[in-house]
């Protein structure tokens, strides 16, 4: 079994949309932009701790293809990201419990904008679906250029105590060839 | 055959100035100058043969994938005779991209300007209003196709050049063959594709990334040297203090055209895993305690009926497992070790698209075995991504190294500075080395990084 697969079979059914601003739907938010500021500043290990350890975490390819075909425009077979949460752990360990990951060395100076966020609820009533928008902007070294990083991120959240886990993270890229030299940051 | 000819550079330096054969330097101009990029879009891209794919991106009649030669971009299509053709993605009419998408199906290629269509085989169909022969009577329609590129499958790998009449890609590889074989002439169904390449921008020269290629084993010590320090690779299981220089020492195949193969001692790995001296266990032994990358116990007879003992003899002591095809792609087929002490092997290849003289395009292929069983293919394809490529752990450092060598080629004083091979094997081949090229051992050096170099300056320098 393909871990897309596996990813589908353990999905939750997706419900109805929640509000905005009702009271989890503020929550959530909340967690997007506590997340968001956790990864600009750097503070790695604090978000390895929001990550469930179920966790799937994929950026598939995209293509262009015609506008009949555009459900082949997202590649889920090779991706540019096909984690989950051991190996996400395993790239937090390399950033920054050794002293030569030089994609990231020194970092980049990173602004994360989340945006057009919808909650759904699911058949489970722990976790909810939860559906943003991404522009990542990506700056190195003295270099003019600022790279953007722009898509849609597909989670799913599970409540755990007071605030949430990430159980479940795609992001949909609106590159097909992507202008920024590695993702050595997440996204 | 090709002789010399000079050729003197805007600001007076003649071009063969730039490899300078007697100290073993480059000059750091070639990693940016827009005059050298021109001529290496005609002298190195439109004389080599370049990786294009693979024959399992386009399995049935009609797919196709769209592609780049150089600065050209190609439509690589299956037509209905089975063969796979590369047509220029240019209208022969008004000049517009035929195809504008990254793959798809189709029987007939309709330029959306005017209407022209071609076959996947780039054969002209007709121009609409086919009464008023909209296509003139100036040139017949045979005339009128797509011009085609001169294309070979091997082990299923699509290669295809603008050099009609030049070397075949088999003689291209030379002596660089008997070992490619064991990579990717292995297998009786071969390898495919498991999805369409990962493609980023690296705002650097393609030499940056392709002189790399040509077996650089030192940098790892350096710029890989996390895989030390942390995980599965660390050797101290502490971090911090691993030495991966036991890891650069083996054999180094070069190539008069620029090829060059990694061969790295698998006898550390063997004894780990059997507890035995890989000196008193046999080919067969040595095969089923670590089978090449990709390769199941179940698929061993088939390397026994395609490969002779001298090659399996090569592959279970000192497998090629990094290197590169000149000018523009790297193979790696990579021994991993996981967390049970086990090994999965990867094997991948990548091309260097030059995009200007200060960008090239990543593209990245991730490969297995047809043979093999799917779990072990989900297994190379997550480890892969995890590695190699858009967000390996492995490459990223690379993508953001080779920027800063282009940005330096622009200086004034830094484009006169020089890239230095000068750390020269004194050893040969090992006794009783049974392969065919120029044969290093020992630690790392910098031939074949200067051979890939001494190619590049031979098609430059050359004029037919
Ligand atoms: S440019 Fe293609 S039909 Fe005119
Ligand atoms: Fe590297």
């Amino acid at each position: 079994m393909s871990a897309a697969q596996q990813v589908a079979e353990n999905a939750p059914v997706i419900g109805n949309p929640i509000p905005v601003g009702a009271e989890v739907y503020n929550r959530i938010v909340g967690f997007l932009y506590q997340e968001a500021t956790l990864l600009d500043t750097i503070r790695l290990k604090e978000w390895g701790a929001t990550l469930a350890p179920d966790l799937v975490y994929t950026v598939p390819l995209r293509q262009t293809r015609p506008m009949s075909q555009q459900a082949q425009s997202v590649i889920r077979t090779v991706q540019h990201y096909h984690d989950n949460y051991r190996s996400i752990m395993g790239r937090i360990m390399r950033l920054t419990e050794t002293r030569s990951a030089w994609a990231e060395d020194p970092p980049s100076r990173t602004r994360r904008m989340v945006s057009n966020v919808q909650v759904f609820a699911t058949d489970r009533p722990d976790e909810f679906a939860v559906v943003s928008y991404l522009l990542l902007t990506r700056s190195r070294f003295d270099f003019p250029d600022m790279d953007l990083i722009s898509g849609e991120r597909n989670d799913l959240l599970r409540v755990d105590g007071e605030g949430f886990k990430l159980v479940r993270r795609e992001v949909i890229l609106d590159q097909a060839v992507l202008g920024t030299p590695n993702l050595a940051i997440f996204l | 055959m090709l002789t010399k000819a000079s050729y003197t550079l805007a600001d007076g330096t003649p071009l063969s100035d730039l490899v300078r054969v007697p100290t073993r330097e480059v000059q750091m101009r070639a990693l940016s100058d827009p005059e050298i990029y021109q001529l290496e879009m005609d002298r190195v891209f439109g004389k080599t043969w370049l990786l294009l794919g693979h024959e399992s991106e386009v399995p049935n009649s009609g797919d196709f994938v769209v592609r780049d030669m150089g600065s050209d971009s190609v439509i690589v299509a299956r037509a209905k005779d089975g063969n796979i053709h590369v047509s220029l993605n240019v209208c022969p009419h008004r000049g517009m991209r035929i195809s504008t998408v990254d793959a798809g199906n189709t029987q007939i290629h309709k330029c959306i300007y005017h209407g022209w269509a071609f076959k996947p085989s780039g054969e002209f169909i007709g121009a609409p209003v086919e009464k008023e022969c909209m296509h003139g009577k100036m040139m017949p329609k045979e005339d009128l196709g797509l011009p085609q590129a001169r294309v070979t499958l091997y082990g299923g790998i699509i290669f295809a050049t603008w050099d009609l009449e030049g070397p075949s890609f088999e003689e291209f590889l030379g002596d660089a063959k008997w070992y490619f074989d064991t990579l990717f002439e292995r297998s009786d169904k071969g390898l495919e594709v498991l999805g369409p390449p990962q493609r980023f921008i690296v705002r650097a020269n393609w030499k940056a990334a392709g002189e790399q290629s040509a077996a650089d084993g030192y940098h790892t010590l350096t710029l890989h040297r996390w895989l030390g320090e942390v995980g599965n690779y660390s050797k101290s299981g502490e971090g911090g203090s691993a030495d991966l220089s036991p890891e650069m020492y083996g054999v180094e195949v070069s190539s008069p055209h620029g090829h060059a193969l990694r061969c790295i001692d698998l006898g550390r790995k063997i004894r780990k895993l059997t507890g035995l001296d890989p000196a008193e266990l046999t080919v067969d032994q040595k095969l089923e305690a670590l089978p090449p990358p990709g390769m199941t116990h179940e698929m061993l007879p088939q390397l026994r009926k395609r490969l002779s003992e001298e090659q399996l003899e090569v592959m279970v002591s000192m497998p090629p497992q990094v290197g590169g095809i000149f000018p523009n792609v790297l193979f790696a087929f990579v021994y991993i070790p996981q967390a049970d002490g086990s090994v999965l092997g990867l094997t991948l290849l990548h091309a260097y698209v030059p995009k200007g003289p200060d960008q090239l395009e990543f593209v990245n292929w991730v490969l297995a075995e047809k043979d093999a069983p799917q779990e072990l293919k989900d297994k190379m394809l997550m480890q892969s991504i995890q590695l190699f490529g858009t967000s390996g752990m492995v490459e990223q450092d690379d993508s953001d190294t080779w920027p800063h060598m282009t940005l330096a080629a622009k200086g004034a004083r830094g484009r006169r500075s020089t890239l230095k091979y000068q750390a020269v094997y004194e050893t040969g081949a090992p006794a009783g080395w049974p392969g065919p090229g120029i044969v290093n051992e020992g630690f790392t050096k910098d031939d074949t990084q200067w051979h890939w170099w001494l190619y590049w300056n031979e098609l430059m320098n050359a004029k037919a």
